[in-house]
């Protein structure tokens, strides 16, 4: 019972406190309705702040490659997610099909990816959760 | 029903994570990495140093789990909290900021300092202190930024020796169980947090306590005479204990304020 009532009571603290707020506001800059599931090989992986990237060549209606460019969230959040440099690096020049929602200024082929499906199945969550995939759709 | 209760919180731990979404999205339900968010225990009573003061060390991740929670399962909610009282002209000028502008305002989105209370306030990474007799070394991972604070209740510089600082010429006391740390003299170019600017005149009061072992709350006053009609205080943000080392975080790779400012020239020309 005691157990029972101090789940409750952390709950409530976390529905009632915050400073754990995104770096920005991913929605400011990608559009939350405009997301697809992109296949492609995998050439690199920068693993950098405030945001790492991955590069994917993926293929446009014609069948051409086109170079893509996916904004993930900070290594900070990646590893402490589980997609470490040597998770995602495990897969260039392999096949990866990346969750991707497009710019919204018109820059050709950016993209900030929330999911991406490695090379050997598993899948990583690597960005906010802007589609509400999880009912965690930003606020702001 | 204790062990009832450890079995369900470890089915709710466990990865992957089954909730509920939309068909079309559903493989992405199953990618590790998420969190469904188990509050701490309050773990006992605080720490004490030497001096008989309540020790804050530790490494304190924002939210009540003691561990990141960027990709929680839980929707973020902030606290309620008063209205900012602002003079007329400062609130047309803080709700006339578009969202572009706000992001390329923002001392994250630019790779700048912070500022007090920002390491707070604007900062979604975990902290290191170190607390020890008359002195607080606070440390972010976000950007490595960190401050270093006197706790002996030593007075602010005299007004002839005080220069603009991104985190201002800061002095702390102890109130009891509160560490009370007051700052002035804070560079303009830090916001409070979301595009609230200040003046020259901010003074920031920021409270830390140690209510219990694993967790750390903070509460922030403002007073800005110059753009305020009186001052604010925020509701108590909650921190937990986390049993990990911060790790590097350098802002090397800044591609979004070019990007940002190509949404701003679209902004501009609608």
């Amino acid at each position: 019972m005691k157990a029972t009532a101090a789940i409750t009571l952390g709950l409530l603290v976390l529905l009632t406190s915050s400073s754990a707020f995104a770096h920005h506001a991913f929605a400011v800059e990608f559009d939350a309705t405009k997301c697809s599931d992109i296949t492609g090989v995998l050439t690199k992986v920068a693993y950098e702040n405030p945001h790492a990237y991955v590069f994917v060549d993926g293929k446009n209606a014609a069948g051409e490659k086109v170079p893509m460019t996916f904004q993930l969230s900070s290594t900070s959040n990646l590893k402490r997610g589980g997609a470490t440099f040597a998770a995602l690096n495990g897969s260039v020049n392999k096949e990866v099909t990346v969750r991707g929602c497009l710019s919204r200024n018109g820059t050709d082929d950016r993209y900030a990816a929330s999911f991406i499906k490695l090379a050997d199945g598993t899948i990583q969550r690597v960005g906010q959760d802007v589609e509400g995939i999880f009912g965690t759709k930003l606020w702001r | 029903m204790k062990m009832c209760v450890a079995v369900t919180l470890a089915a709710v731990c466990a990865l992957p994570v089954a909730v509920a979404a939309q068909d079309d999205k559903k493989p992405f339900v199953q990618a590790r990495g998420s969190v469904v968010p188990v509050p701490l225990p309050p773990g006992g009573p605080p720490p004490r140093m030497s001096d008989g003061h309540v020790d804050l060390s530790g490494v304190w991740f924002p939210g009540p789990t003691g561990k990141a929670n960027a990709w929680s399962v839980l929707p973020e909610q902030r606290a309620k909290e008063d209205p900012i009282p602002f003079q007329p002209w400062a609130e047309a000028k803080y709700k006339g900021f578009s969202r572009v502008e706000l992001e390329l305002g923002s001392a994250n989105v630019n790779c700048t300092p912070v500022g007090t209370p920002g390491m707070f306030t604007d900062n979604a990474y975990v902290h290191q202190i170190d607390t020890k007799p008359g002195m607080l070394i606070h440390l972010i991972e976000n950007n490595n930024r960190w401050r270093v604070v006197h706790t002996d209740g030593r007075p602010h510089k005299k007004p002839e020796d005080l220069e603009p600082l991104f985190n201002g010429d800061e002095t702390a006391r102890w109130e009891g169980d509160t560490l009370v740390i007051d700052s002035i003299s804070i560079d303009e170019r830090t916001w409070i947090r979301d595009g609230w600017f200040h003046s020259d005149q901010l003074h920031v009061i920021e409270r830390l306590r140690r209510p219990s072992l694993n967790y750390l709350e903070y509460q922030f006053t403002i007073d800005d005479p110059k753009v305020l009609t009186k001052p604010w205080t925020s509701a108590w943000i909650t921190l937990s204990l986390g049993h990990e080392d911060l790790t590097e975080n350098f802002c090397t790779r800044n591609e979004n304020v070019d990007e940002l400012k190509k949404l701003l020239d679209i902004e501009k020309k609608k």
